[in-house]
């Protein structure tokens, strides 16, 4: 951080026309500058992800144990201990996240002289800003994560407090860092020669709320399916079935936040797009028809992997449940909507064929899924699906009591059909009509998903009410194979961070800042798709080892011997019966 | 379905046939529409499948019991039926498999198949400099009759050739163009309906053949800095002949222009 602010300060001196001469480019790294800032840059925006969105959910979990202090002590130390674990993961990702930053730094000055020069000079006082509120998060996070056993019972609402804070100052360093990354993209507040005019402007430019939205919601999908990625790894290594049931519940737990955040994804992506789109088409021609256009293919897949992913794991999560054989025979149909709904979404619109196989590009039959209306459809179809699934489960081990429940659970089944005819309904009106109306009702499209899902949930609470259990869920009991999975989306959700980072800056193309400065130097070109899912998969490989490493300091510095702390063994015995 | 005949199904056709027959019963039936599905596609569609089927199986301890003694021969008085299933499908799939790795790394003549891009990528540096004409730039139920009239007199009189009197890519030249594309179907919400002026027009004029973007499109627009440079056929329009062609196309398929 440090080395930021020192190396804004000349580049503000500059700005002010220094008469140094300056090299528009170097190599610092001794190798493509693009791809060395590329590199650090994900890794560093991965980890900033990670130590952004942990203490979101953990101070949740938190609060939520705070909250039960008095209703159910046991379940008010188990979250408490949840949240500590969750949060134990920050310090070390924190250092990794600085480290990261500052090779970031280093990279961006030594290797774009002239472009950081332009940037600082537009962006000054928000260099300036950013390090005061990223030592105010600093602050914050360790004497909240390091005061966590000081701060118990009648000091834990002051804890709460600098877990608020703490959350406050790390959205606004990431809100401060989007001002820049979207200004590259779509630049606002400066004339046509790139001279600023408003810094409020800047900041505020068409991309910056939507990456925004889009970082925060993602972010939190990221930080859960990593948290449940160590859970699941930490159950596979338990050596007793109470130290299995906290971490089942931990795996558990953050699939579930994953799953929940998961769905406004898409929607928050198209808004995203939305907004790229009306700052300039040539993005939507790039990102959906040209240069990038089969990245989105593999986005698909991807995408399609972490929620059938989730959704299995949801699925497999029943068999903890005795007696909840009725809502298993749900889980095969579910699957195949779910896999042909991602058939749908992952259709290319212009296929890859061969001489013989050639219809001219374009496949009567599949070319009309390839287009947006389909795969909104599909894709809205498909959280249905997963909603759908997430009230069975909450149906799992109980019984309806209230007398109107077969009436009640008619009309609540009957609604979600609706909702599924009202999606596909307004799908196949959009694909017959112009774009603009096009991009209307897939806005409705939400709506109508979001109206079904508050209607539905809202019912369901009453329908639940009073509920008989006629069998509790049994924590631990899941089988290894869903630890798997859970190991796997966490490497599945870092992947495709990586190759979503690189469709971002790669959209570009070769601009530093979008139709104001081109980027001229010699690797201003964009890879292969081979080469760069090379790259991404090589910036994965290089995280998981730096987290590794990290926990495994993390967990050196702990002692590691949760069985052997009187404690945490209580804690556990409680987990078994959680 | 009674419980006894599901489980005389059970019996006769053990779970991972059924696996075997869905998968293959799949692939067939995508092998089987025409015009053909590119391999490319299927092998994405069958990649859901296998995941599907792989999810179906594993939902269930007792269906993975199931799956794995089928091929331990565990469980007694198996019928020869289901012992020559087993025997095929350990022999089935690795044949399929290796069968499928000869055929890819086979040599052969045929081009490679290559991923193509529909909208060939266009630098802002360039779209940013073509300046649409006001009477264009208009909402299109202001533009003028006789501009689009004779934007269709310059369609199909250069155009339709290729692209169709119907603007539906079935012009009589269009079999000439089999791959890796075929000239372009104006009416699929697909194509002109996705793109905005600048780009329509810089794809007409610019065209494709003479840049390596994969595509038979040729330049129709001399540039002004060079008007001796090649554009394949005998008839060049001007820069305003462009325009009302372009106009003619959102028109005449009841599209718009992406703003």
């Amino acid at each position: 951080m440090a080395l930021i602010i020192a190396s804004a300060l000349p580049g503000l001196a500059v700005a002010q026309g220094s008469p140094l001469p300056m090299p528009d480019y170097a190599a610092p790294a001794l190798m493509d500058s693009r791809l060395a800032v590329w590199m650090a840059a994900q890794l560093h925006l991965m980890f900033a992800a990670f130590v952004l969105a942990v203490p979101m959910f953990a101070l949740f979990i938190e609060y939520l144990g705070w909250r039960a202090r008095k209703t159910d002590p046991a379940s008010a130390r188990r979250h408490d201990w949840l949240a500590h674990e969750m949060a134990s993961l920050l310090p070390i990702a924190y250092s990794l996240t600085a480290i990261t930053g500052a090779a970031l730094g280093f990279l961006l000055f030594t290797a774009y002289p002239r472009f950081m020069n332009y940037l600082s000079g537009v962006f000054g006082p928000t260099f300036i800003v950013y390090p005061l509120f990223f030592i105010a998060e600093t602050l914050c996070l360790y004497f909240w994560y390091y005061g966590w056993a000081r701060m118990q019972g009648e000091r834990k609402w002051l804890h709460l407090v600098l877990g608020l804070a703490l959350n406050v100052f790390g959205t606004i360093v990431m809100f401060i860092a989007d001002a820049w990354a979207t200004f590259m993209m779509t630049p606002g507040g400066v004339d046509a020669q790139g001279q600023l005019v408003s810094l409020y402007d800047a900041v505020w430019n068409p991309g910056w709320m939507p990456l925004n939205v889009h970082r925060l919601i993602a972010n939190i999908t990221f930080g859960a399916l990593l948290c449940s990625g160590y859970a699941a790894y930490r159950f596979l290594l338990a050596r007793t079935h109470a130290e299995r049931a906290l971490y089942d519940w931990m795996g558990y737990t953050g699939n579930l936040i994953a799953l929940f955040t998961m769905l406004f994804l898409p929607f928050a992506g198209y808004y995203f797009g939305f907004e790229l789109f009306a700052f300039s088409a040539t993005y939507g021609v790039t990102l959906m028809g040209g240069v990038l256009s089969w990245l989105f293919i593999i986005q698909a897949i991807v995408i399609a992997t972490l929620f059938i992913g989730a959704a299995y794991y949801s699925w497999l999560g029943l068999l903890r449940i005795p007696g909840s054989e009725r809502q298993q025979a749900w889980s095969s149909v579910f699957n195949v909507l779910l896999i042909g709904g991602f058939m749908v979404w992952a259709t290319p619109h212009t296929m890859a064929a061969s001489l013989e196989e050639s219809t001219g590009g374009f496949h009567p039959v599949l070319g009309a899924l390839g287009v947006m209306a389909p795969k909104m459809i599909a894709v809205t179809l498909i959280l249905v699906v997963l909603y759908g699934s997430y009230l069975l489960y909450r149906r799992a081990g109980k019984v309806i009591t209230v007398p109107w429940g077969g009436t009640g659970e008619r009309i609540q089944w009957s609604l979600v059909g609706l909702t599924a005819l009202a999606i596909t309904a307004l799908g196949v009106y959009g694909y017959f009509a112009p774009a603009e109306v096009r991009i209307r009702t897939s806005i409705w499209q939400i709506i109508v998903l979001m109206g079904g899902i508050v209607a539905t949930f809202i019912l369901d609470q009453f329908l639940m009410r009073g509920a008989r259990t006629v069998a509790e869920v049994q924590w631990g009991r899941m089988p290894g194979r869903g630890q798997y999975v859970l190991v796997a989306l966490a490497v599945v959700i870092v992947w495709l961070m990586g190759l979503m980072g690189y469709a971002r800056s790669g959209a570009r193309l070769n601009w530093h800042v979008f139709g104001i400065m081109e980027d001229t130097s010699a690797g201003a070109g964009l890879p292969s798709l081979g080469e760069a899912a090379l790259v991404i998969t090589l910036i994965t490989a290089i995280f998981f080892a730096l987290l590794a490493v990290g926990f495994y300091i993390s967990a050196l510095a702990r002692g590691e011997a949760a069985g052997a702390d009187p404690e945490s063994a209580g804690l556990l015995a409680e987990g078994e019966r959680a | 379905m009674k419980p006894g005949t599901l489980a005389r199904l059970r019996a006769a056709i053990p779970l991972p046939t059924g696996v075997f027959l869905v998968a293959a019963g799949i692939y067939v039936i995508l092998k089987l529409v025409r015009p053909v599905i590119p391999h490319s596609v299927i092998l994405l569609y069958m990649g859901f499948v296998i995941l599907g089927l792989v999810i179906h199986v594993t939902l269930r301890d007792e269906r993975m019991r199931r799956f794995a003694e089928f091929f331990l021969q565990k469980g007694t008085g198996q019928s020869r039926s289901v012992r020559a299933q087993r025997l095929a499908l350990l022999a089935v799939p690795p044949l399929l498999l290796g069968g499928w790795v000869f055929e890819a790394n086979r040599p052969r003549y045929a081009p490679p198949v290559e991923i193509f891009q529909r909208h060939p990528t266009v630098g802002e540096e360039v779209l940013g400099r073509i300046a649409v004409p006001d009477w264009i730039a208009a909402a299109p139920a202001q533009w003028d009759a006789r501009f689009v009239s004779d934007g269709k007199k310059l369609y199909e009189a250069n155009c339709a050739v290729c692209h169709g009197e119907k603007l539906d890519g079935q012009g009589v030249a269009a079999e000439g163009f089999r791959y890796p594309i075929r000239p372009a179907n104006f009416q699929d919400p697909g194509t002109i309906a996705q793109l905005t002026l600048p780009y329509m027009y810089w794809r007409l004029t610019v065209g494709g053949i003479q840049n390596q973007f994969n595509s038979a499109m040729p330049r129709w627009v001399a540039p002004s800095d060079n008007p001796d440079v090649s554009t394949l056929h005998s008839y060049d329009m001007n820069e305003d002949e462009a325009w009302k062609v372009i106009a003619y196309l959102y028109k005449a398929t009841g599209h718009e222009p992406r703003r």
